[in-house]
């Protein structure tokens, strides 16, 4: 090793350290790159400056809480003062965007819902906040249009309501939430029946189906035995102060009719849903969540969705 | 001794080496192939298949874990093996001990695939493994700390090589940080679940500065390791810089132990913390770029061979990206910057540009020049090598240059406010917007994949193109 120690690479003028390993594994001793040492004090100095700006080092029980401060008007109209922190940065950021927003949330709550739909400068806001309110919390069950899911989540954007489309009974359900609720009748009802109900069903929207059949499920349907007539209405036209729906037109929310292959299909869609009843038709309740003049904001973007009454 | 003392393969233990070289590859193959189906998976949402054992959640620590440890951890098991022997001219110290380490490490990377899949999982990013498999690890690792200090001790060379310094301090610091990040209670003796002995913001504190120190010690400071031996002895030159070496060494040492709690900024850790975390990452920028500077200048008078030769070109792009992701990351824990990138694909595509420039570069190039001298062989194709190459760094840009567009959109639409003091847009609507990039990175992922089958069909045809020489010497031999 000795014999080697400080000799000279034969392509480069700088000496190597004098170890050797592996056969070949040398050092040069290069002096650091002066670029690199300045700018390492460079980031240094950096550090340092940021920590007199920024909450930094503790000190005893607290920390130096830094020379930068977030100042904002909060919402009761009292300056905040706070040493920089995440927690003001977010708070003086959000009450930026609601000081936008007041204006118009007020005149939201004061207009009547008639006024607000005709008046461009408030639609615009319904349509700018609504959009964004509707699709992070209602849309992931009622879907980015407002479509909803056939077996799942109403429709809002046809004119058929389960609880009212005027802008009073949306508001409720946005503020109150729902629960749809049918009792299941395959243990109460002999198959039979519960074939004929479907025929009858399916007629009253206009399907084919099996006039013997059909012309049995109306007398059930009406029946005290079945008693379907008690929340879908001796017109079967539904109840919308039970939100029992509509039985005859083409809109359907549990039964896939529209779905379904062909006219077995359709009868079976329909059996399963009087066999089985439901007990899962839940909107939550809004009220609590979402304040009342985003309620009262989504009730008229919902309306406007499609033919709010 | 003498400089010219060139070992033969009797004179090291080769074995192991090749043990782990092979499941490295293997690892690599699995862990890259998952990591493709999971991008896949947020591309093309129906690859799911309705089946909950292969969905994102569960599969992703697979993923990771195949690429972190199995991939990465064989390589770097097998690489230090080879370099420790090489360079203090000593056999390994207590072979059976590390015949235990290998397969003890592959018993921990399939056991823990297996418990993700089932749905055992600390919920700790890098370290989701529950707390039977973490015992195990512990195990394995003090046994590798044991092989590879006795073999140092063990050294015919009075001076310790800087490789060996960036191995020994990967394996000290992985030991202290496994430990510490997985202190759980079991809730039973004979269930897998366990709670973490810390809570609340000082468990997230716990579980940064593990997560961040791996970044550190196991994917930059071994890697280093294995950089400061294959790139010299590769290229035929000297180190650049002895008193660089020193000098980054110990910056990065002291730095990286700091910076984990830049990845909570914006989050319910208190601000000091997450400001000292941002300097500290300001101030490891220079101490990284050392290794960068080191290896890049060694490299620097043998250019000419980058032209001819595909395992000089992967270490140069592994140093690039090296150089390039260390420079990003501190940029992305100032907390302004974090504000813009926290929570989006930047941060993944940070993570890749690290991970797939440097870390599977470097070892690429590693591998490519330590299996033909562990088989006593050539490679099969070097035309195979540069298709490699290709294939690996056009993945590599799709999948950063995605991840990039993707995370900073995400970002802008995040924050965007119209006029009316209303977000702009909804969370929907940024997925939705992200869809094309997923796409991309998909298929970027699906380059470097291909890469890497081509590299484990070259690699079998060595090895067996070295077994069959091997054979025709010992009945020339004994003939």
């Amino acid at each position: 090793m000795a014999d080697q120690s400080h000799s000279h690479a034969p392509s480069q003028g700088v000496q190597t350290t004098g170890h050797v390993w592996d056969g070949d594994l040398q050092e040069y001793n290069n002096p650091l790159p002066l670029w690199w040492t300045w700018a390492f004090y460079g980031t240094i100095v950096f550090a340092l400056v940021y920590w007199v700006f920024y909450p930094s080092w503790p000190v005893g029980q607290g920390f130096f809480s830094g020379i930068s401060k977030v100042t904002f008007i909060n919402a009761q109209g009292e300056e905040e003062s706070w040493h920089w922190n995440t927690r003001a940065k977010l708070l003086s950021e959000m009450q930026a965007a609601a000081d936008l927003q007041k204006p118009f949330y007020d005149r939201i709550a004061a207009t009547p819902y008639e006024a607000i739909i005709h008046d461009p400068e408030l639609t615009s806001f319904v349509v700018s906040a609504g959009k964004v309110l509707f699709a992070d919390n209602c849309a992931a069950c009622h879907q980015a249009g407002g479509q909803g899911k056939i077996g799942f989540y109403p429709n809002l954007t046809d004119d058929d309501w389960l609880y009212g489309g005027t802008f009073a009974a949306i508001n409720e359900t946005l503020t109150k939430g729902r629960r749809g609720y049918m009792p299941p009748f395959g243990e109460a009802l002999p198959a039979a029946d519960i074939d004929a109900l479907a025929h009858y069903v399916l007629s009253l929207s206009g399907h084919a189906v099996d006039a013997d059949k059909a012309a049995r499920g109306n007398r059930l349907f009406h029946s005290h035995q079945a008693a379907c007539y008690y929340c879908h209405g001796d017109d079967a036209k539904g109840r919308q102060d039970m939100g029992a729906p509509n039985l005859t037109d083409q809109v359907w929310l549990w039964a896939d009719v529209p779905g379904a292959r062909d006219d077995a299909a359709r009868i079976n869609a329909v059996r399963q849903v009087i066999i089985r009843g439901l007990d899962r038709g839940v909107m939550p309740a809004w009220e609590g969540r979402l304040s009342p003049e985003q309620i009262k904001l989504l009730t008229v973007y919902v309306h406007q969705l499609g033919g709010g009454q | 001794m003498s400089a010219s003392s060139v070992a033969t393969a009797e004179q090291y233990d080769y074995e192991i080496i090749k043990k782990f070289a092979v499941m490295a590859i293997v690892w690599a193959v699995v862990g890259m192939f998952v990591g493709v189906y999971i991008a896949s998976q947020l591309a093309w949402p129906f690859l799911n298949f309705d089946n909950p054992y292969i969905t994102f959640g569960r599969i992703r620590p697979i993923h990771t874990g195949a690429v972190i440890f199995g991939f990465g951890g064989s390589a770097l098991f097998a690489t230090s093996y080879y370099v420790v022997q090489r360079t203090c001219q000593a056999r390994l110290f207590a072979p059976a001990l590390a015949t235990f380490t290998f397969w003890g490490w592959q018993a921990v990377i399939v056991l823990a695939a297996l418990s993700y899949m089932f749905g055992f999982s600390q919920g700790r990013e890098y370290a989701e493994m529950e707390w039977p498999i973490d015992l195990l690890i512990l195990v394995v690792w003090v046994a590798y700390m044991a092989v590879f200090v006795g073999t140092l001790m063990n050294r015919k060379q009075p001076h310790i090589y800087v490789a060996n310094w960036f191995y020994l301090s990967f394996i000290l610091v992985t030991a202290v940080l496994h430990t510490f990040n997985n202190l759980a209670v079991p809730i039973d003796l004979f269930s897998m679940k366990s709670y973490s002995l810390f809570s609340g913001a000082q468990d997230a504190m716990t579980q940064w500065w593990y997560g961040h120190n791996a970044v550190g010690f196991f994917l930059t400071a071994a890697f280093l390791g294995m950089m400061y031996y294959f790139v010299p002895k590769h290229a035929g030159r000297p180190i650049y810089s002895y008193r660089l070496s020193i000098v980054h060494f110990w910056a990065l040492s002291f730095m990286y132990m700091w910076v984990g709690t830049h990845h909570l900024h914006w989050t319910a850790l208190p601000d000091w913390a997450s400001t000292l975390g941002a300097t500290f990452s300001i101030m490891l920028l220079l101490p990284s770029w050392g290794g960068m500077i080191n290896g890049i200048m060694t490299l620097s008078g043998a250019w000419d061979k980058l032209r001819t030769d595909p395992i000089m070109r992967f270490m140069i792009v592994a140093l690039s990206f090296y150089g390039m992701s260390t420079f990003e990351g501190p940029l992305m824990s100032l907390k302004d910057v974090n504000a813009l990138s926290h929570y989006t694909d930047w941060t993944v595509g940070h993570v890749h540009s690290g991970a797939l420039g440097w870390v599977a570069m470097i070892s690429f190039g590693s591998l490519y020049h330590m299996i033909p001298r562990l088989w006593n062989t050539e490679m099969y194709s070097v035309r195979l090598i540069n298709v490699h190459f290709w294939l690996a760094t056009i993945g590599l840009l799709l999948y950063i240059t995605a991840m990039w567009i993707s995370g900073i959109s995400q970002g802008l639409m995040w924050r965007a406010f119209d006029d009316f003091g209303n977000l702009q847009y909804s969370f929907v609507e940024s997925v939705a917007a992200m869809h094309p990039f997923y796409v991309m990175r998909a298929i970027g992922g699906m380059f470097y994949l291909t890469g890497m089958a081509l590299m484990a069909y070259n690699v079998f045809m060595t090895i067996r193109q070295g077994v069959r020489a091997a054979a025709t010497r010992t009945a020339v031999a004994t003939a």
